[in-house]
């Protein structure tokens, strides 16, 4: 017990003191001004359905599974949905394994409010057959670093998830009409969910001196904060729910509050739907590509050195949506150069090793001339959607995400990468397939979570 | 004996392999590896005062926090926790912070196949983003015997549901020497902390064992290539 005590983060009095002080003369310890939200980054993962939201130092994931289940009795043709918040003990030196504390607890009330009961989710488009089956989707928000204002991120994390999630199709058949074919992702497209509004969460923190309100609080001044107040307010104007906790605060400023609210989510309502606009966008865009190469099937390529620059530019595009992540950002401000440079130049270093797939054969310094022309090929053409890993995007500590180009070649086939994709056997003249430069992809991808 | 696997690549050959440290800011050491689709969190934070209950207060006592993408933490995940505990208790040493916690916290982003491996080598690059003292690193590497035989490295998920057994492998990394000899490349004992499941001969876990140590050599060369890179850029930043 001591040692749990020992173990806590406390934040020391001098660091409150200087907080409210700063606070006073409307400066924030971050710099920002007491009504500035901070940068919000939103990136996708693999599956449909998993998103990953970086709001300034706050790092949280959503994630969307469904699964089939009986409906209630008193609603036999609504689906469900339900929110697992889980506080990991990554986030938080406080947090503890096991089950979470209060915190996590409000946090899924809220966003269950904002979501569920405000009906921003359609759930009766979920019911499959009245009264027998219907989608349960459940929604996991993981926080994965604890930089205050979780709530906020979260929602979005939840919001993002749920736009990008896709049910397989099912329809009704078999000798009774009652049996539920489940139709795979390959023959049917799975469906997106219906939301009505996107519920947007802002939240608010009261210091002692009544006028100092701030909104979107570090974990910093949330330990300093004596009130708290989360509005979730949609774009159109409606109030979906407001939680409000600790010091009192006169009606003024909770109406001030509450306008500001409406502005911000409209603000945000934006991004996110950008954000997954862009998602949406590179997903069909893949899915082209699978349909095209479905007929020209794999095969490990022979070495092609004849591509020319748009080839490679648009397969190092292809390719960075395949690497571990389709990141697509949203970026409220950032220095867009820099960071697109080094996606590209980790795409490139990958794409490379994957145009030198005869392995023994290797020479070591036409990497470095792809690696240039490739640079300066994509640099012209401007590429639009920077795929980053997502922890390389917002960070300030001078981490990188690096692919690995382990290029030495000593015993046998040893070279780190996917050697699927060398189905670009540029043979001959050049046909329309191949301005379309298709992608081979590994495999067909099936939803796994049914 | 040449094998097409779904990806194209051949039997030794692992996937795109990318490795970022320091992610996170309020753990003391985080790091997030992925090979191919398979993506992995890792986050440290010790060492903290006091030790579990029956742990010796002697040494340093590590704990290991499996999150897995969703669902409840069950038999499987604790299963996890205790191989890595042990991987990881074999790695750092114990005795520089006697009676202290370390907690590891591995969150699975993505479950593509290899993901024992690959939560061990996110956990070991996190150990050394928090600077606890280790002995050396720990790369670890899947190995999959088909029934007819052949052995492949770093399967897909696809690929390790086809397999009839598979070993993941510990090594230490490689060593390299100092000595203006050139670098001599010292071969270590492999740590037998694999778990092997119904391989039926002997021989093809020795087999494994030989593809697994050379497969380690490289990937031990991309860690070090990894380090040394983000610690020079801390040092120009400094």
């Amino acid at each position: 017990m001591d040692a749990r005590l020992a173990n806590t983060w406390r934040l020391t009095l001098n660091e409150k003191n200087f907080i409210k002080t700063a606070l006073l003369s409307e400066i924030r310890i971050d710099g920002r001004k007491p009504f500035e939200f901070r940068n919000i980054s939103i990136n996708f993962g693999r599956e449909d359905g998993s998103a990953e939201v970086q709001l300034g130092q706050t790092r949280v994931m959503g994630i969307v599974t469904a699964k089939f289940v009986q409906p209630y009795r008193d609603r036999p043709n609504e689906g469900t949905l339900t929110i697992y918040p889980e506080f990991s003990p990554m986030a938080d030196p406080s947090f503890e394994a096991g089950r979470s504390g209060e915190s996590a607890v409000e946090l899924g009330r809220i966003i269950d409010r904002g979501l569920r009961e405000s009906r921003a989710v359609d759930t009766e488009s979920l019911c499959i057959v009245a009264g027998k089956l219907v989608w349960a989707i459940r929604i996991d928000i993981l926080i994965l670093d604890n930089g205050g204002n979780l709530v906020d991120a979260a929602n979005i994390a939840a919001l993002a998830a749920l736009m990008t999630f896709r049910t397989p199709e099912c329809s009704l058949g078999g000798e009774d009409g009652q049996e539920v074919i489940i139709h795979p992702p390959e023959m049917r497209d799975p469906l997106p969910l219906i939301l009505h509004h996107l519920p947007i969460a802002i939240t608010f923190g009261f210091f002692i001196d009544e006028n100092i309100v701030v909104i979107d609080p570090i974990h910093n001044e949330e330990a300093v904060m004596a009130g708290r107040m989360i509005a979730t307010v949609n774009a159109n104007g409606d109030i979906c729910a407001i939680q409000k906790a600790g010091e009192g605060v006169s009606q003024r400023v909770i109406m001030q509050c509450l306008q500001l609210a409406i502005t911000k989510a409209a603000d945000i309502t934006k991004q996110i739907k950008a954000a997954v606009e862009a998602y949406n966008s590179e997903r069909a865009l893949q899915k082209i590509k699978r349909e095209t190469t479905c007929v020209g099937n794999s095969v490990k390529g022979d070495q092609n050195q004849t591509l020319d620059n748009k080839g490679i530019s648009e397969l190092v595009g292809k390719y960075m949506e395949r690497l571990k992540l389709i990141s697509v950002e949203s970026y409220a401000s950032q220095n867009i150069n820099a960071e697109e440079i080094k996606s590209l130049r980790r795409g490139t270093d990958s794409n490379c090793i994957k145009f030198n797939s005869t392995p023994l054969s290797w020479d070591p310094y036409s990497k470095g001339v792809d690696l240039e022309c490739l640079k300066a090929s994509v640099a012209s053409q401007g590429l639009s959607t920077a795929s980053e890993e997502k922890e390389a995007s917002g960070q300030e500590k001078g981490s990188e995400a690096e692919s690995a180009c382990p290029y030495e070649d000593v015993n046998s086939k040893w070279s780190a990468v996917d050697a699927s994709t060398t189905e670009m056997h540029v043979i001959g003249p050049k046909t329309l397939k191949d301005a379309v430069k298709p992608k081979n992809k590994r495999k067909k991808k099936v939803s796994s979570m049914i | 004996m040449e094998v097409d696997r779904e990806d194209g690549r051949s039997q030794n050959q692992l996937r795109p392999l990318a490795c970022s440290r320091n992610i996170l800011h309020r753990a003391h050491g985080s790091a997030s590896w992925s090979q191919g689709d398979t993506k992995v969190l890792a986050a440290v934070y010790g060492p903290k005062a006091g030790t579990k209950k029956n742990e010796n207060p002697e040494k340093a006592c590590i704990e290991v926090i499996w999150k897995p993408k969703t669902g409840q933490i069950g038999k499987p995940e604790k299963e996890y926790e205790m191989i890595l505990k042990r991987t990881l208790e074999s790695v750092c040493i114990l005795t520089v912070n006697p009676n202290t916690t370390t907690s590891i916290i591995v969150q699975v982003v993505n479950d593509d196949g290899a993901l024992l491996p690959s939560a061990i080598n996110a956990a070991c690059m996190a150990l050394v983003d928090a600077g606890i003292p280790m002995k050396h690193l720990a790369v670890a590497i899947c190995c999959c015997v088909a029934k007819s035989g052949y052995v492949i490295l770093d399967p897909t998920k696809l690929e390790e549901q086809k397999m009839k057994a598979f070993a993941y492998l510990v090594f230490p990394n490689s060593v390299h020497s100092v000595l203006p000899e050139g670098s001599l490349r010292v071969e270590g004992e492999p740590i037998e902390n694999g778990i092997i499941t119904s391989v039926t001969h002997v021989d093809d876990y020795f087999y494994c064992l030989e593809r697994g140590r050379a497969a380690s050599v490289k990937l031990s060369d991309f860690l070090r290539r990894n380090l040394q890179q983000q610690s020079t850029d801390s040092s120009k930043a400094g």
